[in-house]
């Protein structure tokens, strides 16, 4: 398992997968949203993003039965969602510990 | 803009274009209808942060392909980002300075006994805001430059060659 921290674009993008399975459009939307505006994706970022987290497996990609004839949507695979779930509890164990070393200094 | 932007597509190598063109371009089509609802600087940093995005999305790819760790920071920097308000500041500061030296101007003409406005410090200011824009433009069509050549040379397709099939 890979346990270097991941960027914040990327942490978003597999954050707005772990949701549900979701097209290039609604991902940008909802990174957005989801970092109240601050990360703005470009379409060139996000698909090289989404080719790196398909290459390494971390995703998978299908066509849907509605829309255009372009569209894809991406889903998490199980490796994405156990990668995405150590990092979190690499940053819930970086916060935890940042919080216990300001008290420690406050106090 | 649409058509800028299937061009830029273009740099990318041809398996990634292939494969991802035709749902960047409906991505960016749906993003650009988004944008044309904002105000106007809104409309622009949109189109500077896909052409940028784009030109070193294609960069990226040529030089790394999809094969980079997801980790390495430098390939992608949130914490990199122009506050907007810094480039309203910076136009009202580089407007005042002009008008403080059109000022200037005007009474150094007055003591000298010439009408005002003769000499104007707005006319060096437009040439060297087209001199920047010209810089930019130039800039870009290196890098694109670079990237059709490196297309042209076709080295993206030795990534292609499966030297394991013939050694048998």
């Amino acid at each position: 398992m890979d346990t270097t921290p991941l960027t914040e674009p990327v942490l978003l993008v597999l954050l707005s997968l772990a949701e549900q399975p979701r097209h290039g459009y609604s991902i940008l939307k909802d990174v957005e949203q989801m970092s109240g505006g601050r990360v703005a994706l470009s379409t060139g970022t996000l698909y090289g993003a989404l080719q790196r987290l398909l290459a390494q497996g971390w995703i998978e990609r299908f066509e849907e039965d509605e829309g255009p004839r372009e569209r894809r949507s991406y889903s998490l695979t199980s490796k994405g969602r156990r990668n995405l779930r150590a990092e979190i509890e690499r940053m819930r164990h970086l916060t935890k510990l940042a919080g216990l070393r300001v008290a420690r200094r406050e106090s | 803009m649409l058509v800028l932007y299937r061009n830029l597509l273009r740099l990318y190598p041809a398996e990634f274009f292939r494969e991802y063109a035709g749902e960047m371009t409906l991505v960016f089509s749906q993003a650009q209808e988004d944008a044309r609802a904002k105000n106007f600087m809104a409309r622009i940093t949109f189109c500077l942060r896909e052409v940028s995005g784009t030109l070193i999305g294609a960069l990226r790819q040529r030089l790394f392909g999809p094969n980079w760790n997801l980790s390495r920071r430098f390939n992608m920097r949130p914490e990199f980002r122009f506050p907007r308000s810094t480039v309203f500041l910076m136009c009202v500061i580089l407007a005042g300075v002009v008008l403080a030296i059109d000022k200037a101007l005007n009474i150094v003409q007055m003591k000298e006994g010439l009408p005002p406005g003769t000499v104007s410090a707005w006319d060096p200011m437009v040439w060297a805001l087209l001199f920047a824009l010209a810089l930019v433009l130039t800039a870009v069509a290196s890098v694109w430059g670079i990237l059709f050549a490196l297309r042209r040379t076709g080295m993206h397709r030795l990534a292609d060659l499966d030297f394991g099939r013939n050694s048998n």
